[in-house]
This record gives C-alpha cells, structure tokens and sequence, in this order.
C-alpha cells in the first residue's frame, strides 16, 4: 500500500432527484463531513439524469439513495447502458453503496405487487418481493466481517428480501432487516454494500462512515493511517445508547 | 333486511350522537359512525337522497381541512346546506358521523351538498360506499412514512379511485398530482402565479423529485410553498400549465389581497400555502356557480379553526408552539422557516419524539435531514434544547449537522417537563419557540399550568 499521497475521495451522488426519500441526502453530507475529519478532499459529482453518464475511473463511491419501488427499474436500465464499466467497477473492488429499496436493483430480480417481474442487475444473489403493506420500526445490527462495528438506525420495509448465496451484511440484533426471519441485514458483494437502513445510516453511524471511507481510499491504493477520536463521535454514541434503552423497554409502552 | 340493518345501525349511531354530545364533544365525531359501520359495514352506502353531483372529496397530504373548511364556509355562505366533517375526522367512522347527524330517521339526507376531508388511505374504502363525483387532490408528499412508505404507495391507491364518472381537482403546481390528468379528461387545474414569496433552491444538496411520468428530474422553475411551484420535467417534458383553469394572480401580502379571473378578493389568511386552499375553492365554487360576492364574502369572513401557531405564557417567557404533523418534512421545514424569519434573540426547543401512534414504536427522524435548517443558524437563536427519550441527540446532530455550534446546544434525553423547563429557567431569553408533537405540546401546558398554581399559592 502506497501512503496517502492523493487525498481526493470522488463520490458520484447517482440520482439525487429521483432517489430522494427518507432524508437519505444526510449520508452524502456524511461522506462528506467524516471525509473531511479524515483530512481529504471530498468531491461530490451529482448524476441528475438516467441519461447521464457515469464517469466510472473518476469515482471512488458509486451512493445510491433511497427511492421509490418504481424507480428501481429506472436504475437498471439507465446501469445497464454502461454494464460493462460497471462490471469492472464492481471485480476491481471499488465501492457501491445502496440504501434502502434501491439495493434491489442490484439483486436478482424484484417482483412487483402487481405481478410484474424486473430483471435486475444480478450482482447481489437476492430476490426481492414488494409488500403489501409497510413495516417500519428501529434496527439494529452488527458487521459480520467485524462484530466491533455496530450500526443503527430505522426501516421502512416495503420489500421482502430473499437472500440466496448473497453474502449478508451484518447480523440483527434488533429490528426486522432484510425478512424478519433469518436476522439477516443487508447484503455485500465485494465492496458492494447493500443496506435496509436509514437514519441517515451514515449520520447515526459515522464510526462506519470512515471505515465505508477508509476502504474506498484503499482500493485506489491510499492507506489512511490516522482514525477520528471516538470522542467526536459522542453525540451519535450517546444516540445508540438512548435508543437502546427505549427499544428495551418500549414494549412495556 | 339489509335496510332493517342500517335502520338499526343509524338509530344507534342517532343514540351515540346525543350520549358523546353530553360526554365529549371530539369524540362524538367519529364514535357513533364507527359503532354503526360495526354493525353494517357499508352502512354509509344505505343513507338516501344523497346526491353524487355535489359530493366533494378533499384529499391529500396537506391542506385537506382547511380547505374543506374553506369550500364549507362558502358553500353555506351561498346559502347551501352542507353535511361535512370539519372538525377533521376524516375516516369512515368520521364521515359515517357526520351523515347520521345530517340525516332523517329514515336515513335521509337532509342537504344540499356533501363535502369531506377525506384520509388518503381510506378514500377507496369510503369512495366504494359514497362514489362522490368531484375529488380533489392537494398534493402528496412524503408523510407518515411509518404508514405510508413513499408518496406513490398513497399515489397507487388514489389511481384506483379515478374513475370517468367524476371532475378531478388537481394542484397545478404539484407533480404528482398534476399526473393524474393522465387518467381522467375531466379535469380542473388549479393553480397560484409566481409572488412576492416565491423561492427558488439551488443549493447543492437541495433535491427535487421523481418525474410522475417517466421517472427522471423534475426541476422547478420557483417554487410557491415545499415542493408546490412551475416545473418542468426534465426529460418527458410534462409541465405545469401556464395559465390553469383558475390562477391566482397579483398576490398582495400586505394588503391581504389577490385577484383570480378578473376578481379582487381580501383575505383574513394570507400564508403562502393558503393561496392554494383559496384557488381550489373557487375551482369548487366556479364548478357550482357559487357567486362571485359570496365568494368574496366568504373569503373575508373566514376563521381558521385548525391553525399551526400558539403561545403559553411560562413566567415572563412567551412560549410559541408551533405545530407539524409528525414524519412530515413539509410542516417541519414551514415551523423553521417561520422561526428563522423571526431575527430577535431567541431560545429554540425541539421536541421531535419517538413515534409513538401504533406498535413497533420507533425512534425515526430521518425526515428532518429532508429539511433545510440552515436558516436557523443565522437568525439569532441564543440557545437550542433538544429534548426527547429516544432521539434527542439525533435532533441534536441535525443541528449539527446545520453548522451549529454543539455549544450552544442542551441535549435533554428526557420527557419530563419540569426537566425540559428547569432547562429553560437557565436562559434569560424571553422569545422561546417550540416544536414538538402536539400531544407533548398539551402535556406541557398542563404541567406549566400546575407550576403556575403552585407559584401562586407558595406566595400566597
């Protein structure tokens, strides 16, 4: 691994207009905040429009949003134009963040309430089935790839996730994730990072905003050395434990 | 026999109108039309006399009551008889009620008009019962997301509705409700010009929305209210019309005044958002050949019994409330905007609470990131409290998040009112503004009433 030599973190802000639901905008001011504290340059590109190229060699993170159900073929055609970029984009390690439904797009396939079937991209081994009806409630999980990383935040369940051979983000140890049976949440191919949670998930949870950060800038090569405090991090700590103690006793209500 | 069954369900529902009168006037207006709905459960399908030409459905995110109080006030100003639910109870139970109070023991309707304030989520259920032939649709929005997920969850369920027996109302200026005339060519547009408080946002992380058509940006050229104004889309090129059925032009603000085909009219109410409850109701009225003077008339006699703003006086502190549906960044990002506007020395408390309307009870307040607050930033808040159980530290972070120094901020993670208060006693600052849910907001009038009492009899 090289040293930071180039501070520069590109992220390509992919639909903001049409993938505005559930003030998920708060993540990228998170990418771009905890970027900062990291000491980098943080470059934020909006792609407006599904007709609107993406320049894959000058983005380090792909951010998807969360949209409506509708939207996500939209996302499918318009990825599909540049497939083979994206292809290279995805084995070569570089990161993709999907929030919410969005992520189905990345799965298999997703079949609508009104029957219909879309064909997705196919990189996530997923199914997704759209819900009659909305769950929504608090969630709370832990990164399988590292237990220490605890990350919470809230659901609006409009889909019914079926893992198959998708490897799954994390482990719910609160909340209903991708199908309220398997304590599965989310779902991560490469640095394909698939999650349910909102918040903005980026904002409640910034000790996971460096390390999504961190490993985007290692792709390119750019080891960052140094971590932020955890004491910068004492409002959101605070939050998690106030919310912990609600959701313990809340039933009671 | 079904006939004898809704006879039996109006005769209880008669009983329950009198019993609830004498116990609770806001319960009476939904409790005896639940109860008869239990006993038959198309029991406002069996009412006679009604007449389906002059039935109007109000529905949509924001602007529902009022502007059903609007259209009702004027409609009776007109001299029409109108059955409504205008004290807000909008579902079956609600409508249900308002029918058995406006109807003979037989079951007959006894006025002219029929208008309500429909919920979305029950209007197909409502709409099956009593097909009303006008329905308008204010705008939809992100709301309640615990129930409703996303705008075109409620937008589907709307779709299903329309049919070609009946006028569509629809906000010129909204894009997902414009959509709709996709579906029906029976439609009126209603919609207000560009005025002195029309804005444009060009920040970097300001956002719009889907195209309702083909799904790609829709951009706005101003915008009258959040997410209400001329746009365009970018790609399909569905458009707001220039010039709709009924526009309201040269708004004057100060004077309360504005003029619509040719016509002055004076207004008590003259917020930006009001403008469009204005222009639908004389849509309505054009629609039912309602005069124009009485139009007028109406206009300027109008209370609004269903207002956003209120005060409690707490010692020398003027404590002003300002109230927002929950999960409803429309009615957060207008409580902002009116407190930022407001440049004098203040104390800001935001109490955004756990949603706490049915189980699982969360702690979401995700919405307030679909808010711009950096305005409050520049206008002289001397001090923030956040209070709350669960997220105070997340309203904190929204804050935060807005440039404000953490310094400035009391991060209570508590409900109790004499804690949030002793909080307050800590700042000189007479000028407080709050919001919080209203339950919250009725909770603590009691409790600064109690504290009152006992002040009083302590220095007695």
């Amino acid at each position: 691994m090289r040293k930071m030599e180039s501070n520069e973190l590109n992220i390509a802000w992919c639909y903001p207009d049409m993938l505005n639901l559930h003030g998920d905008r708060g993540n990228i001011m998170a990418l771009e905040r905890i970027g900062k504290m990291l000491g980098l340059n943080v470059n934020v590109k909006k792609i407006e429009s599904f007709q609107t190229e993406i320049n894959f060699d000058k983005t380090d993170i792909l951010f998807f949003n969360v949209g409506e159900i509708r939207i996500i073929e939209s996302i499918v055609d318009a990825l599909n134009k540049q497939k083979e970029e994206l292809d290279r984009f995805i084995e070569n390690n570089k990161m993709i963040i999907a929030i919410g439904t969005t992520g189905a797009a990345f799965g298999k396939k997703l079949i609508k309430l009104d029957g219909k079937q879309i064909d997705c991209l196919g990189y996530l081994d997923m199914d997704c089935n759209q819900r009659d009806m909305v769950y929504g409630n608090d969630i709370i999980f832990k990164l399988n790839e590292d237990e220490s990383v605890e990350i919470n935040g809230n659901q609006i369940q409009m889909l019914d996730i079926k893992t198959n051979g998708a490897t799954i983000l994390g482990t719910v140890s609160y909340g209903r994730g991708n199908n309220g049976e398997d304590k599965g949440e989310g779902a991560k191919y490469k640095n394909l990072v698939f999650t349910n949670t909102l918040g903005p998930v980026l904002v409640k949870n910034p000790w996971y905003t460096e390390k999504l950060i961190k490993t985007a800038m290692a792709t390119k090569g750019i080891q960052i050395e140094n971590s932020i405090p955890d004491t910068d991090f004492e409002v959101e700590r605070k939050s998690i434990e106030c919310i912990k103690e609600y959701n313990a006793k809340k039933e009671k209500k | 026999m079904e006939r004898v069954r809704f006879v039996i369900a109006l005769f209880v529902g008669k009983i329950l109108v009198f019993l609830t009168k004498l116990v609770s006037k806001e319960r009476g207006t939904n409790i005896p039309g639940a109860y008869a709905n239990k006993i038959k459960k198309d029991f406002i399908k069996g009412f006679k006399d009604v007449n389906y030409d002059k039935t109007i459905f109000i529905t949509g995110t924001n602007g529902k009551s009022t502007t059903n109080n609007i259209i009702v006030h004027t409609l009776k100003t007109a001299g029409k008889t109108v059955t409504t639910n205008i004290e807000g109870a909008n579902l079956i139970g609600g409508i249900a009620t308002a029918l058995i109070k406006n109807s003979s023991l037989s079951g007959k309707i006894k006025t002219e008009f029929l208008c309500f304030e429909v919920d979305e989520r029950s209007l197909a259920r409502i709409h099956e019962y009593l097909p009303a032939k006008n329905l308008c649709i204010t705008n939809l929005q992100k709301d309640q997301v615990q129930r409703n997920g996303e705008p075109d969850y409620i937008y589907q369920k709307l779709k299903k509705v329309i049919n070609k027996e009946m006028t569509l109302f629809l906000n010129n200026e909204e894009p997902r409700v414009k959509s709709y005339e996709d579906f029906l060519e029976n439609v009126v547009y209603y919609g207000v010009d560009k005025n002195d408080t029309s804005f444009i946002k060009d920040g970097f992380y300001d956002v719009t929305l889907p195209c309702p058509k083909c799904n790609d940006k829709i951009k706005f050229e101003y915008y009258n209210v959040d997410n209400v104004g001329k746009f365009l889309c970018t790609n399909c090129n569905f458009k707001s019309e220039n010039e709709p059925n009924v526009f309201i032009k040269n708004i004057n603000f100060e004077t309360k005044e504005f003029e619509c085909d040719g016509h002055k009219y004076k207004v008590p109410y003259n917020q930006p958002f009001f403008m469009y409850n204005y222009a639908l109701c004389i849509a309505i009225c054009n629609k039912f050949e309602i005069p124009v003077d009485k139009q007028e008339e109406a206009f300027s006699t109008f209370k609004n019994i269903s207002g956003r703003l209120e005060t409690i006086q707490y010692g020398t502190k003027e404590i002003k409330y300002i109230r927002m549906k929950q999960e409803n960044p429309e009615t957060l990002q207008s409580a902002i905007d009116y407190i930022s506007r407001d440049n004098k020395p203040k104390i800001f408390m935001l109490g955004l609470e756990q949603l706490e309307d049915f189980k699982p009870y969360y702690t979401n307040t995700f919405y307030a990131f679909d808010c711009n607050v950096d305005a409050l930033n520049k206008s002289n808040i001397e001090r923030y409290i956040c209070f709350s159980e669960a997220v105070a530290y997340d309203s904190a972070n929204r804050l935060i998040y807005a440039g404000v120094d953490k310094n400035k901020i009391s991060i209570l993670p508590t409900d109790s009112d004499s804690e949030i208060l002793k909080e307050l006693d800590k700042y000189d600052c007479d000028n407080v503004y709050l919001i919080t849910w209203l339950h919250k907001y009725e909770e603590l009038i009691k409790d600064v009433a109690k504290l009152k009492e006992m002040s009083e009899k302590n220095g007695k």
